[in-house]
């Protein structure tokens, strides 16, 4: 069962054939970012009310100042493992690695949210059992996270069309009803909000830095072990 | 005055069709790429090195403390570095924290290196808030063995490094302000992770990823690639309780 083993040489001449794909890889991910800075924006008509550790805001006032808004989609509702008290392990995951990262947005122009259907008062109780720093808002019972996850009227509709409508759990997630998991970005400008960007699911993956650092630990991702990820006070001692 | 285009929600969602496509491509040929860097042999490492921690002196198989992989850091921060550590080496150690618990409960230890005595890493760590291991590589070759840094000669034969040094940009430039190192000794650290595993008693190496590779930036580099507008161009840094106003 030992992994294929090698001399200095071996290795080196392995690691510079995998570093030119490496760069290859690379020169596509450039590409792919102008791509997405080059999506047209749409104006957000909708009037939209969150509850925040400041009082009620708009949508525009969640930039607080700056012309950029990241939020992340956190599921925390009824339908999520948790509830009332917490939101998604998988969501908790994934805000962990977040949460340093978006401390160094704002200097750049960029606000960082959380956004979950749950009311304050459990968003915040969570925030401090989890030790957060980001601000994290509650959209209450608009219909925000519905509106930014499926954006056809027939997928209003039938609650349809997860992650742009791929293959992988069409059928068995239902938005009307059930949470996602997603970051959107918002651009304002004379006023104006605009809707530039969403990704779901897989798409969130390269946002999670411990995905990352699996991926380049010896043995891989692999396959999630049992009870893996908990929530980070979670695991048994 | 607006550089980018206006749209219909019908005109994004066509758009956006089209980029998932690419971007599920991408993420296809991503995990061809992962495999690969799995398949990469593993070198056994036959030299001893001891390593100062905040826990004492400790081998390199200690480091994996009692897991079987070992994933580091190199912060830049060399012994000459009279301020502290490189900014955005800084910044990306504030992303560690949040994934130390899950990997260590995926067997692997997270730790961080740099070149500079133990006593300047912890009292770093501690302006931070870190939590993550932070080892000092100061008393070691490990560093010269295993391309973290460059001896003097070294750094003097790389005609990269030498047109760095020789004609710095203005953010270099800060950045040796920032560091406290002249940048013929602040670049002679390199920042890179490095992976190693350990089986049957034996610590082998298995990977090495340095800078410019995407991978050696702040985790917020990643957001940035998803938000509206394209980031500055100017390339700067800085730790988080030193941001200008």
């Amino acid at each position: 069962m030992g992994h294929a083993t090698g001399t200095r040489e071996d290795w080196l001449g392995a690691r510079i054939a995998l570093l030119a794909e490496e760069k290859e890889l690379t020169r596509r991910s450039d590409e792919l970012a102008r791509k997405r800075k080059a999506l047209p924006w749409v104006a957000v008509d909708e009037e939209y009310a969150f509850e925040t550790e400041e009082g009620t805001k708009t949508l525009a006032e969640l930039f607080d100042g700056r012309d950029q808004l990241l939020v992340y989609h956190f599921m925390f509702g009824p339908t999520v493992e948790g509830w009332p008290d917490a939101g998604c392990p998988g969501c908790s995951y994934t805000a962990d690695t977040l949460d340093g990262a978006a401390l160094h947005l704002p200097p750049r122009g960029v606000t960082f949210v959380a956004v979950s259907r749950a009311p304050l008062e459990s968003l915040e109780a969570y925030k401090r059992r989890m030790g957060w720093r980001f601000p994290w808002v509650s959209a209450g019972g608009s219909d925000f996270n519905l509106d930014f996850s499926v954006f056809t009227e027939e997928g209003r509709r039938t609650g349809a069309g997860f992650n742009f409508g791929t293959p992988k759990h069409a059928g068995e997630i239902d938005l009307r009803r059930d949470e996602l998991h997603g970051l959107s970005a918002f651009a304002l400008e004379d006023g104006v909000v605009y809707h530039a960007y969403s990704c779901y699911d897989r798409g969130t993956d390269a946002l999670n830095a411990t995905w990352q650092l699996l991926d380049r630990s010896p043995r891989g991702r692999g396959h999630d072990p049992e009870g893996w990820p908990l929530r980070h006070d979670e695991y048994p001692r | 005055m607006a550089e980018h285009k206006f749209g219909t929600r019908e005109e994004w969602q066509a758009a956006r069709d089209e980029l998932a496509k690419l971007e599920a491509e991408q993420a296809e040929r991503n995990q061809e790429i992962k495999q690969k860097r799995l398949d990469l042999p593993w070198v056994p490492v036959e030299k001893e090195y001891e390593f100062d921690t905040e826990g004492g002196k400790k081998t390199l198989a200690e480091l994996f403390d009692g897991r079987s992989q070992l994933l580091a850091y190199n912060i830049m921060f060399g012994p000459d570095y009279s301020v502290g550590a490189c900014p955005g080496c800084t910044s990306l150690g504030d992303g560690l924290d949040g994934s130390l618990v899950h990997l260590n409960h995926r067997d692997v230890t997270l730790i961080c290196f740099s070149r500079a005595p133990i006593e300047r890493l912890t009292a770093y760590k501690q302006r931070m808030g870190w939590q993550f291991p932070y080892v000092s590589t100061y008393i070691t070759e490990f560093p010269f063995d295993f391309g973290l840094a460059l001896t003097e000669e070294q750094a003097q034969q790389i005609p990269e490094v030498e047109e760095m040094i020789d004609n710095p940009s203005d953010e270099l430039k800060d950045w040796s302000v920032q560091t406290g190192a002249a940048l013929k000794d602040g670049l002679r650290e390199a920042p890179s992770w490095i992976a190693f595993a350990r089986e049957n008693g034996t610590v082998y190496h298995t990977y090495t990823v340095v800078a410019p590779d995407p991978f050696v930036r702040p985790y917020f580099s990643f957001l940035l690639e998803r938000t509206p507008k394209a980031p500055p161009a100017e390339d700067r840094a800085w730790r988080k309780d030193e941001y200008p106003d």
